[in-house]
């Protein structure tokens, strides 16, 4: 017992000097009601990168791809091939859908671990990834969920809620249920594991500023690519499964 | 654990001390300021844990439920799962960068790469099908060296033909040359032979006498 709050109280004093703010948000009230300033702050800053880089890049494409447009023409090609593999053949309509689902997470990801955001004080709350607020993510998931439904809806008319009954019609309580579970998992991955990331790293440079959270930045790094594509490929998943025929 | 963070939230949320004066606005690094540890109602549930089971994640769960109070100080509320408008707005704002990424990005960078597969496959197709070209140039070299080939063999006929001439005449000028003087010598050797001959003749004719003479003195 005693050692137990001994040990709180150091990680206590850990969590004073380190300046871990979980669950602290920078309120704004917008027509009595209330969101989060700090997702929206460095969201727009995201969303400024995205749009920035990709009008330098491909504002004047040539034959033969230099630098950025390369660079751009590789993540198409990319976005593509994701597509294609998980939707089929017909992946065109919806590449601008997986392709900013990607790009949106990616880029908010590595915003979180690269930009220094900790410079900008804020009254409450702090700077961070806006994905690691459930908010965005659930925001995303449930656009995927929309997407998905809106695919099954357009290619099969109302023929698609035929897949409910898919096997046996005994399944239709679990059938149901996907479409709740799809969503609510893909959040909260997406949200635990960058929640999770930035705290490791946090506490880890409170332990020991030097060299070794390194390594931990870097798996966060990765961790993070690896997050941008799971939620993408998922929700192009999604779509292709709604899409394709039921025998 | 996320019952346990939103539970700890919400009961904080009863029971911080409401709006201290926020004093922290213009605090470098820390934005907590150092408050002692109150001794909360909860805290009974997590310390009467047995003390086997002090893992790595109780000792985390029950700082997550003691250090909020000292945020709780200035804040009326925090949690992690905290829906707000912030989730439709970040929904606008996905719908948006969706629709400003399609027609800056996606759209044209895409159309553009298509375009050049294209023209790339057109010029590799229209690379195979030069088969008639390569076959009109093959043709029209033929010809060139069918046409170099006759002028070349007539010149070689026209010279042959004059060299040949010319040998001819150069032969038969000899054979003249030759002819004459073959006759000259004949000529000569003729009139030699008549001369001969003639010579011939007369002393034949006094040998002849001498030979009756020595013949026929008997008969004389």
């Amino acid at each position: 017992m005693n050692v137990l709050s001994c040990s709180i109280n150091t990680l206590k004093g850990l969590y004073d000097i380190s300046g871990v703010e979980v669950g602290q948000h920078f309120y704004w009230q917008i027509g009595g009601f209330q969101v989060h300033g700090q997702v929206l702050i460095t969201s727009w800053v995201v969303i400024a990168i995205l749009l920035g880089s990709a009008t330098i890049a491909v504002r004047n494409p040539q034959t033969i791809p230099t630098g950025g447009q390369n660079f751009f023409e590789y993540v198409l090609e990319f976005i593509r091939d994701v597509s294609k593999t998980q939707i089929g053949e017909e992946y065109g309509p919806w590449v601008p859908f997986i392709g900013t689902m990607f790009l949106f997470i990616f880029v908010s990801n590595w915003s979180g671990a690269l930009l220094p955001w900790k410079i900008i004080q804020l009254p409450h709350g702090e700077l961070a990834a806006p994905t690691n607020d459930i908010n965005t993510t659930v925001a995303l998931a449930l656009l995927t969920s929309v997407a998905y439904f809106y695919a099954g809806l357009t290619k099969k008319g109302l023929g698609y809620f035929g897949k409910y009954i898919q096997p046996t019609p005994i399944l239709l309580p679990i059938n149901i249920l996907e479409d709740f579970t799809k969503p609510l998992s893909l959040s909260f991955r997406l949200f635990g594991n960058i929640l999770a990331d930035e705290l490791v790293v946090v506490v880890l440079v409170s332990l020991v500023p030097l060299v070794v959270p390194i390594p931990v930045m870097l798996l966060g790094l990765f961790t993070s690519g690896i997050q941008a594509l799971i939620f993408a490929t998922l929700a192009a998943a999604y779509i292709g499964e709604s899409m394709e025929g039921h025998h | 654990m996320a019952n346990m963070i939103m539970a700890s939230s919400k009961a904080l949320i009863t029971s911080s001390i409401p709006s201290s004066p926020r004093t922290k606005l213009s605090l470098p690094q820390i934005p907590i300021p150092k408050l002692p540890l109150p001794k909360l109602p909860k805290s009974p549930l997590i310390l009467s844990l047995p003390s086997n089971l002090k893992s790595i994640s109780v000792i985390l769960a029950s700082s997550l439920a003691f250090a909020p109070p000292s945020l709780a100080e200035e804040i009326e509320k925090a949690s992690l799962f905290d829906f707000n408008l912030t989730l439709p707005i970040m929904m606008a704002e996905f719908l948006f960068l969706m629709f400003a990424l399609d027609k800056l990005y996606f759209s044209p960078l895409g159309k553009f790469m298509d375009e050049r597969d294209s023209a790339i496959k057109e010029k590799l197709n229209s690379v195979k099908d030069t088969s008639a070209e390569v076959k009109q140039l093959e043709d029209q070299a033929a010809a060139i060296m069918r046409a170099a080939r006759a002028e070349i063999s007539a010149a070689l006929n026209k010279m042959k033909k004059e060299t040949q001439l010319e040998v001819e005449k150069k032969i038969a000028e000899g054979r003249k040359k030759v002819e004459a003087e073959l006759q000259e010598a004949l000529a000569s050797l003729d009139k030699q032979k008549e001369e001969t001959i003639k010579s011939l003749d007369s002393q034949i004719a006094a040998l002849s006498d001498e030979i009756v003479k020595k013949v026929l003195p008997v008969s004389n």
